[in-house]
């Protein structure tokens, strides 16, 4: 049941498209292209006087031309990826075009440029613009490199530097008390990087199941005298199944394996997955101009590395469905097993705005990088303040004294 | 998180209260007190614990649950007030599963 994607519950082979006798070869996933065509590698210019100096508007969240001030968007992305029609209907998996399987190799790209003629070979796994070193213009890639760079959308930040600075300064300056000293000494807001995080959202119809045991209490009374009286329960125990179907739409998966490391201890990525969700319905085509003065990290994982953390997250969704259902058992449920059915997905790769502050603490030879994130469009902060562990003891042998002085009292005088 | 340590000191020392003597797990208010403030302010600053609540944050649109209750057993004289294992609320621990 857990196999991805599956068919509708209930379907059997006899139910599936009909296949030519002559080609038994069942047709490929379909895949939406959602490459910018309007666009060419190379030199992007603005509509309006041809100029390449073009960036992000943060206050507008357009594109700006820096030498004529001309402002535009590029198409949003959800009305090239939806089809009509409700979730429900969704069978397969789609694929959008920029969310392909990957190919490590295929980062150097090479672009003419548009003004002089020279050829500038740009590195993709590590930029997606260059500027000519002959002539000064800027260069964009644009087209979808199966290195996983160019993803189907970006959502622009729309939270400015500036009011990143001031989150980052808020979230610590509530912090100040029992954090690392070092950290105090060296934190500097204004060394908030905006960086674009890849990530895959998924849309998915599914059904799943699940099944365990349940206790409804039938009797509670005391039992023995004296020191040795004691409350003792009598209960039914019920054998519990439940079915739910279920869309989900815009389901955020986090793309860059790096990134998806989430081992608290190890690492403080956890913080960077809790400031979303982002309104991905804003997304828009890509455009390497949305880019320019940010930093961005690459897509190295397929769709078929993410489908654990995507059956972890729709099970989840499930159990937490089902969950207003158990009302009537008072002593809880024990779930044992479940079970999912995904009838169909869609894929589609995106860049999401995050504003980083980063701070890098060594302890007993274990590195260990503390970000503060700020969600780039809706301000959202979570972070990790490297602590100091004495003034943290100190505090809790404080607590712990006063509370114990409390127990003896009790204790001597009862 | 000083509410939780205090409603925790609060409900043994209710619990001591009643009984008439105080029991001996009073003593314990101390050193469960600084556990408590020691992970508390930890959590505050390190946020180990926190994700993104996709169960809550994501557009979910569900059918009606549909399900299947059945009596299979009783336990009489039990001491335990939750049935053993009780995951109802752990969303993300996962369990076997179903082939």
């Amino acid at each position: 049941m857990s196999d991805l994607p599956a068919g509708p519950e209930g379907a059997s082979p006899a139910d599936g498209p009909d296949l030519d006798p002559a080609d038994p070869t069942p047709p490929s996933d379909p895949m939406i292209n959602t490459g910018n065509e309007r666009l060419e590698d190379g030199i992007n210019r603005c509509p309006k006087c041809g100029s390449t100096e073009i960036q992000l508007r943060v206050s507008t969240g357009l594109l700006i031309c820096l030498f004529c001030r001309h402002e535009w968007a590029e198409t949003e992305i959800e009305s090239l990826v939806s089809e009509e029609g409700d979730l429900r209907d969704l069978t397969g998996t789609t694929v959008a075009s920029g969310a392909s399987d990957i190919d490590a190799d295929a980062g150097m790209l090479t672009m003419k440029c548009g003004g002089c003629g020279a050829e500038v070979v740009v590195n993709t796994a590590e930029a997606t613009s260059s500027r000519c070193h002959w002539c000064r213009h800027v260069l964009t890639v644009n087209e979808q490199m199966p290195n996983g760079s160019v993803p189907d959308a970006v959502l622009p930040f729309s939270v400015t530097k500036d009011q990143a600075v001031e989150h980052v300064r808020a979230f610590v300056q509530k912090r100040k008390l029992f954090a690392n000293r070092r950290f105090l000494a060296d934190f500097t807001p204004e060394n908030v990087v905006g960086a674009y995080l890849p990530y895959m959202v998924v849309d998915g119809n599914v059904s799943a199941d699940v099944e365990g045991r349940g206790e409804v209490q039938t009797r509670r009374y005391s039992r023995g005298s004296g020191d040795d009286e004691e409350t003792v329960y009598d209960a039914d125990i019920y054998r519990v199944d439940r079915h739910v179907d279920f869309t989900v739409d815009d389901l955020t998966l986090e793309s860059s394996t790096e990134r998806a490391d989430m081992r608290a201890f190890v690492n403080t990525n956890n913080v960077i997955n809790t400031i979303l969700p982002f309104d991905t319905k804003s997304a828009v085509q890509w455009n390497a101009n949305y880019l320019v003065g940010y930093t961005s990290e690459r897509r190295d994982q397929d769709i078929s590395a993410m489908l654990p953390a995507l059956e972890h997250q729709l099970l989840s969704i499930a159990r937490s469905q089902v969950h207003g259902s158990l009302k009537q058992y008072d002593r809880g449920v024990r779930w044992e097993a479940e079970g999912l059915s995904v009838h169909g997905t869609r894929w589609v790769s995106m860049y999401l705005p995050v504003w980083l502050y980063s701070y890098y603490e060594e302890k007993r030879g274990q590195p260990m990088v503390h970000y503060i994130a700020v969600n780039g469009r809706t301000g959202e902060t979570m972070g990790s303040v490297a602590v100091s562990h004495g003034r943290i003891a100190v505090a809790a042998v404080t607590a712990g004294t006063f509370l114990e002085a409390i127990a003896i009292f009790i204790v001597a005088f009862s | 998180m000083t509410a939780l340590v205090l409603a925790g000191a609060y409900a043994i020392v209710q619990a001591a209260s009643e009984s008439g003597d105080a029991p001996w797990f009073v003593l314990l208010l101390g050193p469960a007190g600084a556990g408590g403030v020691y992970w508390g302010l930890f959590q505050y600053y390190r946020n180990t614990d926190k994700s993104h609540d996709f169960e809550n944050e994501t557009i979910i649109e569900s059918q009606p649950v549909t399900g299947h209750d059945q009596k299979v057993d009783r336990v009489t004289g039990t001491t335990r007030t939750q049935i053993k294992g009780d995951n109802s609320s752990d969303h993300r621990s996962r369990v076997k599963r179903l082939k």
